[in-house]
C-alpha cells in the first residue's frame, strides 16, 4: 500500500512537471512559428505580405522536440555516468540541448528568409536577436522539465529504460501534444483574427496573416504574449494529463493483474473521446456560423 | 508545412557529390580504426568528421528527392534515412575491421526495398526514390557509425556494448554504461535524423543556393559532434575527448560564420530594427 502511494505521489510531481513543459514548449513554437501555422508564416512573402515574424522551421514539433529532449537526457545521463549530481546532470544537459535549439532556430530563420529575397523578404537581425533568446529560454524549461519527469520515472519508479531513450519517447509526445492542442491557438485564430471565427482560410486569404499590431507592426513576441494565456496552458493540461494517467494507470492497476493497466488505458481513451466530442457539438451549437462555408473576408 | 519546392540551379553536380561522399565517410570511418592499431583513442575524432561528409552528400540526395514536390517530406526523409541507417550500423558493426563496408552493402539492401516499397506498393512514383532512399540509407548508416565511433573510440560492436561503471572506487565492465546499452545510440539516431534534414528544409525556397546548403549541411554535421564529443568524456580518455570537442567547436564555428555570410549574401535586405518594407505598389 505504501509502495502505492509512493508511486501516486510521483506521478502526481511528473504529471506536474509535465503540465509546466507542455505550457512551455508550447509557448516555444509559437514564438519560432513552428508547426503547421509555419506554413502561412512561410507563404506570406510569396503572396506579397512582407512580415517581421520568426520563422524557425526546424521541422514538425515532434522529431524537433524528441531530438532537444534525447538530447538533454542524453547529456545528463553521460554527466550522470561521470559521478556528477543527477540536478546538477539535468541542468547542465539541458543547458547544452538549448544551445543546439538556439543554434538550429537561427540557421532556419536566415535560410529560409534568404531562399525568399525573389519575394523581397528582408532578413530582420533584430527577430534573431530578440526572439532566438526567448525561444531558448522557453525551451529550457521544457527540456528541464521534461528530462527530470524521465529521471524519476526511472530512479521513484523503476522504469526500466535509460534514461537517453526515455527522453526520446517523451520528447517526441510532447512535441505531438504541443503540435495537436496549442497550435489552433496560434495558426488558425492569431495569424487570421481578420476571418470571422470557425471560417477556416480560404485560398484567396492563404499567406494574408496579421502583420501589424495594436500599435504598430506585431512580431512573434506578440504572438508569444497571446499564446501563452490559452494555448500554453491548453498544451500544458493536455501534456500533463497523458503524463499522469499514462503512469497512474501502471501504478495502481499493475498489482492487481498484469492487463489492469492496459484496460484501464482503452477505458480512458473511450471516456477521453466521449467528452471529446460532447465539447465539440457543443461549442459549435453555441459559437459558431459553422453551418456553410464562409466566403472570403479579405 | 506543405510550401512549393523550388530548388536553385547550378552548382555541384549530384554524382560528384556523391562520389566524394560514399568515399570521403568511407576513409575517415576506417581512420578511426587507428585508435585500435595504435592503442590510444585520439583519433575518434575522424568519425564525426566521417559523419559530417556523409551529411553533406545526403543534403545534396534528399534536395534531389524533395524537388518533387515533398514539401512535408523534408523531415521524413530524414527520419528514413537515419532509421534504416542504424539498423544497418548496428548489424555492420559486429562483422570486425570489416564494419563500413559491410554497412554500406545492408543499407543499400534496406533502402531499396524501401524504394521499391515506396514506389511499388505506396505507389509515389517517383523516378529518383530507389536511387535517393540508397543513398540515404548509407548516409543515414555512415552518420549514426561515425558518430558511435566518435563517442565510444571504436566501430567495433563489442566497444559499443561495453562501458565502464565506477563501482565502490573500482572499475568494473558494464553494459549499461554503453553507447547501445545506454541508448546513446537514439541521442545519435535524432541528432542525426535533424541534422540530415534541417539544412535543406532551411534553405528551400525558389532563392535556394547549393554553396548555403551544403554549408548549413557542414555547420549541422559540426554541431551534431558537439554534443557526441561532450558525451564522449562518459567512455573515452580525458585528453582524446578534449581533442575531439576541440575539432568540433573550430568546425562548427568557421561553418556557421561562413553560413551567416553566405545567407548575407543572398538575403534580399539585412536590416536591424527597421520596419516592414511593404512592396511597391501594395499587398
Amino acid at each position: 500500500m505504501e509502495e502505492i502511494v509512493f508511486g501516486i505521489g510521483i506521478t502526481a510531481l511528473a504529471g506536474a512537471l509535465a503540465t509546466v513543459a507542455g505550457a512551455a514548449e508550447n509557448t516555444e513554437s509559437d514564438i519560432g512559428s513552428q508547426g503547421d501555422p509555419n506554413s502561412q508564416v512561410q507563404l506570406a512573402p510569396q503572396m506579397g505580405y512582407i512580415h517581421r515574424i520568426f520563422n524557425k522551421a526546424v521541422a514538425g514539433e515532434p522529431p524537433a522536440y524528441g531530438l532537444w529532449v534525447a538530447l538533454g537526457a542524453g547529456l545528463a545521463w553521460a554527466f550522470m555516468a561521470m559521478q556528477i549530481n543527477p540536478i546538477l546532470a539535468i541542468v547542465l544537459g539541458s543547458a547544452l540541448a538549448v544551445f543546439v535549439q538556439g543554434i538550429y532556430a537561427t540557421t532556419a530563420y536566415l535560410g529560409r528568409t534568404a531562399s525568399l529575397a525573389k519575394f523581397g523578404q528582408p532578413v530582420y537581425i533584430d527577430i534573431l536577436k530578440s526572439m532566438t533568446t526567448v525561444t531558448m529560454a522557453h525551451a529550457f524549461v521544457a527540456i528541464f522539465t521534461t528530462v527530470a519527469m524521465c529521471h524519476l520515472m526511472i530512479s521513484a519508479l523503476g522504469h526500466p529504460f535509460p534514461l537517453p531513450l526515455l527522453g526520446l519517447v517523451w520528447g517526441i509526445a510532447l512535441g505531438a501534444a504541443g503540435s495537436a492542442t496549442g497550435n489552433p491557438f496560434y495558426g488558425k485564430e492569431r495569424q487570421y483574427q481578420s476571418q470571422k471565427f470557425g471560417a477556416g482560410v480560404p485560398i484567396s486569404a492563404s499567406g494574408n496573416i496579421v502583420r501589424y499590431a495594436e500599435a504598430g507592426q506585431r512580431n512573434s513576441l506578440d504572438n508569444g504574449f497571446f499564446s501563452a494565456k490559452l494555448g500554453g496552458p491548453a498544451s500544458g493540461i493536455c501534456f500533463g494529463l497523458i503524463v499522469f494517467f499514462e503512469l497512474w494507470r501502471t501504478v495502481v492497476f499493475e498489482e492487481l493483474n498484469i492487463w489492469g493497466p492496459i484496460i484501464v488505458g482503452v477505458i480512458v481513451i473511450l471516456i477521453f473521446a466521449i467528452i471529446d466530442r460532447y465539447i465539440e457539438v457543443w461549442a459549435r451549437k453555441a459559437f459558431g456560423p459553422y453551418t456553410a462555408p464562409e466566403e472570403a473576408s479579405s | 508545412m506543405s510550401v512549393k519546392i523550388e530548388v536553385g540551379a547550378g552548382g555541384i553536380p549530384h554524382n560528384q557529390i556523391l562520389i566524394y561522399g560514399l568515399v570521403g565517410s568511407l576513409v575517415l570511418i576506417y581512420l578511426t580504426y587507428l585508435n585500435t592499431i595504435t592503442g590510444t583513442q585520439y583519433f575518434s575524432f575522424f568519425g564525426g568528421l566521417a559523419a559530417v561528409v556523409a551529411l553533406l552528400w545526403g543534403t545534396d540526395t534528399i534536395k534531389h528527392l524533395c524537388s518533387y514536390g515533398l514539401g512535408t517530406g523534408v523531415p521524413s526523409a530524414g527520419m528514413i534515412a537515419l532509421g534504416s541507417g542504424v539498423v544497418a550500423a548496428v548489424f555492420g558493426a559486429t562483422t570486425g575491421i570489416f564494419t563500413p563496408i559491410v554497412t554500406i552493402i545492408i543499407a543499400a539492401i534496406i533502402g531499396a526495398v524501401a524504394g521499391v516499397l515506396a514506389n511499388n506498393v505506396v505507389r509515389m512514383d517517383i523516378p529518383v526514390m530507389i536511387v535517393s532512399l540508397i543513398e540515404l540509407a548509407i548516409v543515414g548508416a555512415m552518420t549514426v557509425l561515425g558518430l558511435a565511433a566518435m563517442a565510444c573510440g571504436t566501430f567495433e560492436f563489442l566497444g559499443m556494448i561495453t562501458g565502464t561503471a565506477v563501482i565502490l572506487g573500482f572499475a568494473v565492465p558494464s553494459y549499461e554504461f554503453s553507447v547501445i546499452g545506454g541508448s546513446i545510440i537514439a541521442v545519435i539516431f535524432m541528432l542525426g535524423a535533424i541534422a540530415i534534414q534541417h539544412s535543406f528544409n532551411a534553405c528551400l525556397g525558389p532563392g535556394e543556393k547549393q554553396d548555403r546548403t551544403l554549408m548549413l549541411a557542414a555547420e549541422c554535421g559540426f554541431l551534431s559532434m558537439i554534443p557526441v564529443a561532450i558525451i564522449s568524456f562518459a567512455f573515452i580518455g580525458l585528453l582524446p575527448a578534449l581533442v575531439a570537442l576541440l575539432v568540433s567547436i573550430i568546425g562548427w564555428i568557421y561553418t556557421y560564420v561562413q553560413y551567416i555570410a553566405l545567407s548575407k549574401r543572398d538575403a534580399y535586405a539585412w536590416l536591424d530594427a527597421k520596419p516592414i518594407l511593404e512592396p511597391k505598389g501594395g499587398a
